[in-house]
């Protein structure tokens, strides 16, 4: 109603500038008027989820990070005092490293085989399909149950991955995988390359399709070799894919979580806690809101600029 | 086979036959490199099906022959419907994903049809604002969603379980929507229009068949997300009548509340909470790998 008047204005100052484009958006019919009414009716009910449930507690923890919040009775502002605290705070720190350690050591894996499994599949002999299928199945079920399975399977004395080691005399069967933060980083990075290969394959092999037969056939006339022909077709057409996955898993690893929390619930000591684990921790079991909200203001920066840049590359192509 | 046909309707072809028998070779050993590559991923998921039928006694003792001859659905009954009533969880976990992935939907299809088909002042303020929504992890706002959800008295309760996750899912199932029902052709939408459907009955009857895919998949993200989610679930409920499955697993796994460890409960519970992911994957595989097209994925 009032809106009207406003989109006048609007609709004059755009005038000469967008013209007709402009125009056409500015509901000045009857019929224009009533699919303005539509569209916002439509829209709403999606607008007040992410309001009151995504966008609200957004501000709120930043605002909550700026007190001295606690669960009962009054607060106030104390500026960025948990902010500096963070800089003090060495589980904090240790798990910043922890997490980014952890991001280095499974991204590159995950392409590699990713890429790798892409091109096996990719093909349109017998079976590739079903291939397809049978690599991205432990992705579909999912970390948190592979988690659970996993914590059963690392068991000294009894655990499947120690009695296939043992047999192939590579590790006792005593190896008790979560008293040492090392071998448990490794044990859990396998399981989550082993889990996110299949996912990246998807997302490439979604790209892969997009490539033209004809590319390949023309740089068969030319008598390409398979690797030429990786390096100079596929690779170049598939940089967009390569980065949305690398983009994705990169930020699957920032916010891991269950993989630490059931397998070895950031031990032994705190050597094994991921950020969103040391969070949790903050919260849940220490109870200091602030500082939890500051530290989860520092992961929404990081995050949110990695998944812009992920809608920039998006947006780039639908152009 | 077909090759071999091929070369035989060409008598003269000595090359075409000898070409024929080297890609007859090549696929024999690319089937044989599938199933290899397959079993990696596979063979583990089906021991732990397996391994699910052994008694406790025996996942935790040192591995004998005798693995196979003590298979049974012990676990299964005593998690089930022993005194820990882990088939409330289950169910929880059930309705707690439907839910979601129906709101999910509906309010998703709604949102695209508005943002896609309708010319509004502000509408890309606020598909901007949807957009911001889909960088917020969800786990970095868990703190300020805790102290929200117990002010509005949906803490530890499903429904604030089930409202969370829809929000979380909907940018994500807007950006589809959207997408789906900008490609839809004018001249359908006018058409029906013109022939005086209204705004509610153009969605339903005109658009149906084309919109399907998107609905499937936003349904199936939506779905998968909700029914293998760990840590809001973790954060928000606290009482084990409203757990869902993989919080009462942690608890199993912790041998906090169901009177000590029972890895024979756990490899069981954990199969249970595999199979709807496989059989909800296998029905509607296709509308998945549309989503992961579209590139909007999370990790």
């Amino acid at each position: 109603m009032a809106g009207g008047a406003i989109a006048g204005t609007e609709a004059r100052r755009h005038h000469g500038v967008a013209g007709e484009r402009v125009l056409r958006r500015v509901p000045r019919t009857r019929r224009e008027r009533l699919e303005a009414r539509a569209g916002w009716t439509l829209v709403s009910p999606a607008i007040v989820m992410v309001a009151v449930f995504i966008l609200f507690p957004l501000g709120f923890c930043v605002y909550i990070s700026l007190t001295n919040w606690p669960l009962i009775g009054p607060y106030h502002f104390i500026g960025f005092a948990n902010y500096t605290a963070l800089a003090h705070n060495s589980v904090f720190l240790q798990s910043i490293v922890f997490t980014l350690e952890y991001t280095a050591i499974v991204t590159v894996p995950i392409l590699v085989f990713g890429y790798l499994l892409a091109v096996f599949v990719r093909s349109n002999r017998p079976g590739a399909s079903i291939f397809r299928t049978c690599v991205f199945l432990p992705y579909i079920v999912g970390l948190t149950t592979l988690s659970f399975l996993a914590e059963v399977e690392l068991q000294p004395g009894y655990g499947t991955v120690n009695v296939v080691l043992s047999k192939l005399h590579l590790a006792s069967i005593n190896t008790v995988w979560v008293q040492n933060a090392n071998l448990a980083l490794v044990a859990i990075c396998v399981l989550v390359v082993w889990l996110a290969s299949g996912f990246t394959m998807m997302l490439l092999l979604a790209g892969m399709q997009g490539i033209p037969e004809q590319l390949y056939e023309s740089a068969d006339v030319d008598g390409a070799t398979w690797w030429e022909k990786e390096r100079m077709v596929t690779i170049p057409l598939l940089r967009r894919s390569i980065a949305l996955s690398l983009i994705i898993s990169v930020v699957g690893s920032i916010l891991a979580f269950n993989q630490f929390y059931i397998i070895t619930d950031g031990g032994p000591g705190t050597s094994t806690v991921s950020l969103v684990m040391e969070i949790y921790e903050t919260f849940n079991t220490a109870m200091h809101v602030g500082a939890a909200s500051a530290m989860a203001v520092v992961l929404i920066i990081v995050v949110g600029l990695i998944t812009f840049v992920q809608f920039r590359i998006l947006r780039a192509d639908d152009v | 086979m077909s090759e071999d046909r091929r070369a035989g309707a060409r008598p003269s072809g000595r090359a075409w036959r000898v070409a024929g028998r080297r890609r007859q070779t090549g696929t024999v050993f690319y089937v044989t490199a599938g199933c290899l590559i397959s079993a990696i991923f596979v063979v583990p998921l089906l021991w732990e099906v397996l391994r699910s039928f052994e008694p406790t006694q025996e996942i935790t003792s040192p591995p004998s022959l005798a693995i196979f001859s003590h298979l049974g659905i012990e676990n299964y009954r005593s998690l089930l419907v022993g005194s820990d009533d882990v088939a409330r969880n289950v169910v929880n976990s059930l309705i707690v994903a439907l839910a979601t992935a129906l709101l999910t939907t509906i309010v998703a299809t709604l949102a695209g049809y508005g943002f896609g088909r309708f010319r509004f002042r502000g509408s890309g303020i606020v598909f901007a604002a949807v957009l911001i929504g889909f960088m917020v992890p969800f786990q970095a706002v868990l703190t300020p969603l805790f102290l929200e959800l117990h002010d509005l008295h949906l803490l530890n309760s499903l429904v604030g379980l089930w409202l969370f996750y829809t929000a979380f899912n909907l940018p994500f199932g807007i950006y589809i929507m959207r997408n789906t029902f900008a490609q839809v052709p004018d001249e359908l939408v006018d058409a029906a229009r013109v022939d005086g459907a209204s705004v509610l009955s153009t969605l339903t009857r005109v658009l149906r068949a084309i919109v399907m895919p998107g609905i499937a998949t936003s349904f199936l993200f939506a779905f998968l997300f909700a029914w293998t989610e760990f840590l809001g679930a973790l954060t928000f409920l606290t009482s084990s009548s409203v757990y869902t499955l993989p919080v009462a697993l942690s608890n199993v796994e912790t041998g906090t509340t169901y009177g000590g460890v029972n890895f024979g409960y756990l490899t069981a519970g954990a199969v249970i909470a595999m199979v709807p992911c496989v059989i909800v994957y296998a029905s509607l595989q296709r509308f998945y790998v549309r989503g992961l097209v579209s590139g909007a994925v999370k990790g």
